[in-house]
């Protein structure tokens, strides 16, 4: 019996087949060094991650696709941008539903002293209310850092309202995009996004080591946590202050890289409006499937459109822990349970340190998989 | 500089030894892998009789239960909360200060234990699991060491050598571990210490006669043991070697590459681990409910089986699902779980 995979929070399974077809005819036939070396095989890998950079670019409103840098994934790509803006004295503006991609490198940066920060809480419903962030500024906030939508309960934040108050008060506004580039429309210029980090092996459906950054205009300066060869400016002994360069020291992910693009292009080709209607579509199965499950909780805003396809629950009496490896053992159902790198949010919902349970459907999953999934629970909320 | 080993004089006045073969047991290099009831007899003997490079390898700390058989330790090792590798240690230190024991507290598994026995003259099992013997019989296959295999439990004992290539491996007998509804163990069926001593004695003889230079007197077979009935039966000849076999004879380490044997993770703010196997077991919760019901408290249901217990004045709770997972909450330590996994699960 196979597995029916319901942890696209973490990472989508599968991808797309074009995506494994494209990265392995890069491998075989065109995997040169990009940018490296004259020769053609060079140069049109590097025009393939180059046509990689323009497309996001296109995909996320960014005017300027060099200011779009790889990453090895998202994490990466919100050390490189806090570590790389923040300098000592500043002061930070936070929530506690962020992942510890974000919490962790603010954390250290406020231990060692660089900078001071502020973690602001949702409403009941986790999401964040953008006047909490404006009270929340000092005359030191030099950066406003959220998630687009929380990797617990799927729910979407304010980003754009947030955005313009971070813009108006002269901060700059990071945006983690893990949970929802792909799926929700982004535009860094509409929704006021001055950095915004984002995986490559989620709802972009390419594969993991991939990720990337975007540094908006209004980030004068950023220092890069890795130096090294670029394939340009050689002669220099030091690294390059040009994007995307000042970013991406180091041979980049160019086999990634590829399929990450070929991911974007099946989301394009698919309409990211159809992809998420589609997940709308189990989600509210799921969430009118839990319903009458007696034991259930769940967490966050109970709203299909206003959420990604992410939802945390417990069942009564039950540790997740042990609801994880029975759902995943007796009834071959993958999904995440436990803290999800997420403690400060668990905290809040009361969920810590046991946590939940969380299910994240993607574009690949169909209706089936929804029932077997409540299937599975009623069965399990019976026993005992 | 020739050394003294006069010391050993009534050892090597046994014909079958002599001096010559006395020097060359003083300078071989021996690993002890487990050293509890069979380990601690062995590295007794061993050290005792003039094995002077001993490095002794175990993961846990000593017990009050383990006195009632594990010869080198004591109640002060119990309240010093000791590693059982550094208590043998010091005890076999005082026994012979000409030996040079190296003490390694540390779960022996496919990331080690290569380093473990390269170099090695001989390992020595004194472990209480299958997936740890399989771990160092490939890894003694592959560097072509010879080890002696050793298990008891209850009044039964088993040993066997392993001459990679010239006698059968421990997967040319058994395929696979035997699952855990059908392995008892220490301390869910109890253990007779004299089952102990004997088989860490055959253990050390017949290790000293392949540190003495003389492999070939070593004895044939899987020897098995009943101490309470007296009652012994050998089975398989030195010649049985299985010519499928995927370890010796195709050199297929899966235990050694990490695809095969036990997978474990911590969880994230628990205090618990979580503990999973290759092999996809179905497992019958009412044989394990009556092996784990004097432990301590046991509950079941279709899907999981929970016995919440005592150690050491610790809490436990141990959560088995059907396919022999399992979560160990009341210990964050890797090997701690393992330890346990093993002394109430088997493996």
């Amino acid at each position: 019996m196979s597995v029916t995979y319901l942890d696209n929070a973490a990472t989508s399974f599968p991808k797309p087949a074009r995506v494994y077809e494209r990265m392995e005819k890069f491998l075989r036939e065109e995997a040169a060094n990009p940018g490296r070396s004259g020769h053609r095989m060079s140069v049109e890998a590097e025009a393939s991650v180059e046509s990689a950079r323009a497309l996001i670019a296109k995909f996320i409103g960014a005017q300027d696709a060099s200011r779009i840098a790889f990453a090895l994934n998202c994490t990466d790509a919100l050390n490189m941008g806090m570590k790389g803006i923040l300098k000592k004295g500043d002061h930070v503006i936070t929530s506690v539903l962020e992942h510890n991609s974000v919490l962790r490198p603010l954390h250290s940066l406020e231990e060692d002293g660089v900078i001071t920060l502020t973690k602001v809480k949702p409403n009941k419903d986790c999401v964040i209310n953008p006047e909490d962030i404006g009270k929340a500024f000092t005359h030191k906030t030099r950066l406003v850092a959220l998630t687009h939508a929380s990797n617990v309960t799927g729910t979407l934040q304010p980003i754009c309202e947030i955005g313009k108050i971070v813009r108006e008060r002269g901060a700059l506004f990071l945006v983690d995009g893990a949970q929802t580039i792909g799926v929700f429309p982004i535009d860094v210029e509409t929704d006021f996004i001055d950095l915004l980090a984002f995986p490559g092996h989620k709802s972009l459906l390419g594969p993991t080591g991939t990720g990337g950054l975007y540094v908006g205009k209004r980030v004068e300066e950023i220092t890069p946590w890795r130096e090294g060869g670029t394939g340009m400016g050689s002669e220099n002994p030091t690294h390059p202050e040009d994007f995307p360069f000042v970013l991406e020291g180091g041979t980049p992910n160019t086999v990634g890289i590829v399929g990450l693009a070929e991911g974007l292009k099946f989301v394009y080709d698919t309409g990211i409006d159809v992809i998420r209607d589609h997940e709308f579509k189990l989600m509210k199965q799921l969430r009118e499937g839990l319903k009458s499950i007696k034991g259930v909780k769940t967490f966050g805003l109970d709203s299909v459109k206003q959420s990604t396809a992410t939802l945390s629950f417990v069942l009564e009496g039950l540790d997740p822990a042990d609801v994880g490896i029975i759902l995943d053992q007796s009834f071959n159902l993958a999904l995440r349970s436990g803290i999800h790198c997420a403690p400060l949010c668990h905290e809040f919902l009361g969920t810590f340190p046991t946590g939940t349970i969380r299910v994240s459907p993607g574009f690949f999953n169909s209706e089936k998989d929804i029932e077997s999934l409540l299937n599975a629970l009623r069965q399990l909320t019976k026993q005992e | 500089m020739s050394k003294d080993i006069s010391r050993y004089q009534r050892q090597y006045l046994f014909p079958k030894i002599g001096e010559e073969r006395q020097r060359k047991i003083s300078s071989s290099k021996v690993t002890l892998i487990g050293c509890g009831a069979l380990g601690t007899v062995i590295a007794n003997t061993l050290v005792r009789c003039g094995v002077e490079n001993l490095t002794i390898v175990d993961r846990d700390f000593v017990e009050l239960n383990n006195l009632q058989r594990q010869v080198l330790f004591n109640e002060e090792d119990v309240e010093n909360n000791l590693p059982k590798a550094i208590a043998a240690k010091q005890k076999l230190e005082k026994i012979n200060s000409q030996a040079n024991i190296e003490a390694i507290v540390a779960d022996a598994n496919y990331s080690n234990i290569e380093n473990l026995v390269k170099g090695r003259d001989l390992v020595l099992d004194g472990t209480d699991n299958f997936d740890v013997r399989y771990t160092i019989n490939e890894a003694c296959v592959k560097h072509n060491i010879p080890w002696i295999y050793g298990g008891c439990v209850g009044d039964q004992g088993l040993t066997m050598v392993v001459i990679p290539k010239k006698t059968p491996c421990l997967s040319c007998y058994f395929q696979s571990a035997p699952p855990p509804e059908l392995t008892p163990t220490c301390d869910t069926a109890g253990i007779l210490s004299p089952i102990v001593n004997i088989v860490s004695s055959l253990q050390s003889m017949e290790a000293i006669k392949i540190l003495s230079g003389q492999i070939e007197q070593t004895t044939e077979g899987l020897y098995s043991y009943n101490v309470w009935e007296k009652r012994s039966q050998v089975f398989g000849t030195k010649q049985e070697i299985d010519p499928e076999c995927p370890v010796c004879q195709k050199e297929k380490f899966e235990y050694l590459s990490g695809d095969k044997g036990m997978r474990t993770s911590t969880l994230c703010g628990r205090n618990a681990v979580q503990i999973s196997r290759d092999d996809q077991l179905k497992i019958d919760f009412k044989i394990i409910a009556e092996k784990l019901e004097h432990i301590g408290k046991v509950t079941s249901n279709a899907f999981l089986l929970k016995c919440d217990f005592n150690e050491s004045g610790k809490d436990y709770e141990l959560t088995l699902f059907l396919d022999g997972r399992a979560i160990i909450k009341g210990t964050n330590d890797i090997s701690r779980a393992k330890s346990i996994y093993s002394k109430y699960i088997s493996v």
